[in-house]
């Protein structure tokens, strides 16, 4: 399995909403509130526990939903998420795996080199 | 979410100098915003503080043909916009 990762974009910010239960406003004027499971970095957003409203305000209970990224128009951030400090885990987390098997030559056991 | 110049080279460039600043947004759908920077990146994806949306409608009078312009309004605190809504971004507009 591998993953696209988006680092230079704002969708890093979504990703670190994990957990938090928010309102995406999606292009088709309803709306879907519930808690965020994932964000990928084409910003399709996988929602659970969710309200569902549409165009015409009927609402709907789901129990997970699925938005293709292209969908979205608006995600309501939450009050409490402090904006600089999320983006900055997120890249910290980023850097974090891919400074892995770099630094520090990867598996001691397999090291050929000699400084 | 990147390291920043302090020259403005392209376009992208003045969307900087607006940052922390309230900044005007004409979207796609007759939708405009009004609202604070705290941060945009090349797909024009932003977050705005303390929008104000404006969505406008014409409804055409079916006897005299009249255009009647109608907009709502609505408040969001704290917003992700999707860049690839967005038409225009503008310093606030000044009336007079």
């Amino acid at each position: 399995m591998s993953r696209t990762i988006a680092e230079n974009s704002m969708v890093v910010l979504l990703q670190g909403l994990q957990g938090q239960v928010t309102t995406v406003d999606l292009k088709n004027e309803s709306t879907a509130r519930g808690r965020v499971v994932n964000v990928d970095a084409f910003m399709n957003i996988r929602l659970d526990n969710v309200l569902y409203r549409d165009r015409r305000g009927q609402l709907t209970q789901l129990q997970d939903l699925f938005i293709t990224g292209r969908n979205v128009r608006y995600v309501h951030i939450p009050d409490n998420v402090d904006i600089m400090k999320t983006i900055q885990s997120q890249l910290a987390r980023i850097h974090r795996v891919r400074n892995f098997a770099s630094h520090g030559g990867g598996r001691k056991e397999f090291a050929t080199k000699t400084k | 979410v990147q390291p920043t110049t302090n020259t403005v080279e392209e376009p992208l460039d003045l969307i900087r100098l607006s940052l922390d600043e309230r900044i005007y947004v004409k979207m796609r759908n007759d939708r405009e915003l009004r609202g604070r920077l705290h941060a945009y990146d090349q797909h024009l994806n932003m977050i705005l503080g303390d929008v104000e949306e404006t969505v406008t409608t014409v409804e055409i009078d079916e006897e005299t043909y009249e255009e009647l312009y109608k907009s709502t309004k609505r408040n969001i605190p704290m917003l992700f916009v999707r860049g690839d809504g967005v038409v225009l971004v503008a310093p606030p507009l000044r009336v007079g």
